[in-house]
């Protein structure tokens, strides 16, 4: 093939010889070294669950309805990206704008979730430096926020592209990128979501640990 | 003779003439095993892909609600303790299950180019081998302790 191949996919025209677009061939080899990045964190943490000898322990700190509150709005914001994908290709602006800013707003509630979850976390004396749980929760939970972070400037720097009619479906590709990364960001979280609030939410003190009051 | 006669025939026809029909004749709606049932799965799966084989917001809304509902189920399989014992299976099937309904739908990767899925699966592999050695390590070196 040379290189002047055109090949035409999902409505884009990509002019290379391997018949993929490179801009997405890249998010995707980013999100694979993602997903690893992310394995060895949660890995950590599953192999020195249930290992910390003082508390505060899982049963003590993690509140599962609200976890799964901002659980949920995580999730929905995956479905506003894909349709503010969905109407920027038809280039139904104004249902794409809408989307995009509910996608926004609703990054920020979830990260808002966190925020209060640590601050709280904190108050009660978990901290990073309390113990093992301590440790690997906050430092998977904190990256996973600076995720979600990042997340949400790449989408408001799109936003602001789309007010300036920058970002038109001719370019959608640019929103997909960020899509892409934000299903990512939630997938991820599904699975956090799974092993370090439901799952570890039931450890108690374990053999050999020490009982921990609030306050001590 | 009489009784071959009346054992194949039939009013002078054969029983076994299969009758012929013509070929312009286009088939009855609905003529297969799963009748009326398959017709309308068929027809849902147009108005969601909006006939073009693609997701439409219809079916986004449709995996959405999905989601949401296997969240719900896992919050409450979690508060049901009868059903701790099988709680990390549970959770491990239902996040399975959200993965590969984001990753297939959200992210178009059922649509897609297959070279993304490779590319995706492999480091995949790589990731859930990473997770499992780590898990192994504390099982057989007690890390941690």
């Amino acid at each position: 093939m040379s290189n002047q191949d055109v090949t035409i996919q999902h409505g884009e025209e990509i002019k290379n010889s391997t018949g993929v677009s490179n801009k997405k061939l890249l998010m995707w080899a980013f999100l694979g070294s993602d997903v690893m990045f992310f394995g060895t964190f949660i890995g950590t943490f599953m192999a020195y669950r249930n290992k910390s000898l003082n508390g505060p322990y899982p049963s003590d700190t993690l509140d599962i309805p609200i976890t799964s509150i901002s659980t949920f709005v995580l999730l929905m914001s995956s479905l506003g990206v894909v349709l503010a994908l969905h109407y920027l290709k038809e280039s139904k602006m104004v249902l794409a704008k809408l989307w995009l800013i509910l996608v926004i707003i609703m990054g920020m509630i979830f990260m808002g979730f966190q925020v209060y979850e640590f601050s709280h976390f904190a108050h009660i004396g978990m901290t990073p430096q309390a113990n093992l749980f301590g440790s690997t929760f906050f430092t998977l939970t904190s990256l996973h926020g600076a995720h979600v972070s990042l997340g949400i400037i790449w989408l408001i720097f799109l936003l602001y592209n789309e007010y300036k009619g920058n970002l038109t479906s001719e370019n959608a590709i640019d929103l997909e990128l960020a899509g892409l990364y934000w299903h990512f960001v939630d997938i991820v979280w599904i699975i956090i979501f799974a092993l370090l609030y439901l799952i570890t939410a039931g450890d108690g003190v374990p053999p050999g640990g020490l009982p921990w009051i609030a306050g001590q | 003779m009489s009784i071959l006669k009346d054992l194949f025939h039939y009013n002078g026809n054969g029983w076994w003439r299969i009758p012929k029909t013509s070929e312009s004749k286009t088939n009855p709606q609905y003529e297969h095993p799963f009748g009326k049932f398959a017709g309308m799965s068929k027809d849902f799966w147009t108005f969601i892909t909006s006939g073009k084989g693609h997701a439409s917001p219809a079916y986004y809304w449709a995996i959405a609600i999905i989601l949401g509902l296997i969240t719900m189920i896992e919050v409450w399989w979690f508060d049901v303790d009868e059903l701790r014992y099988l709680l990390v299976p549970a959770m491990l099937f239902f996040s399975l299950v959200k993965f590969i309904l984001v990753v297939a739908f959200f992210m178009h990767l059922k649509f897609d180019n297959k070279l993304y899925s490779t590319i995706f699966v492999t480091c995949m592999v790589i990731g859930v081998f990473i997770f499992s050695l780590f898990l192994v390590l504390s099982a057989f070196h007690g890390l941690g302790n």
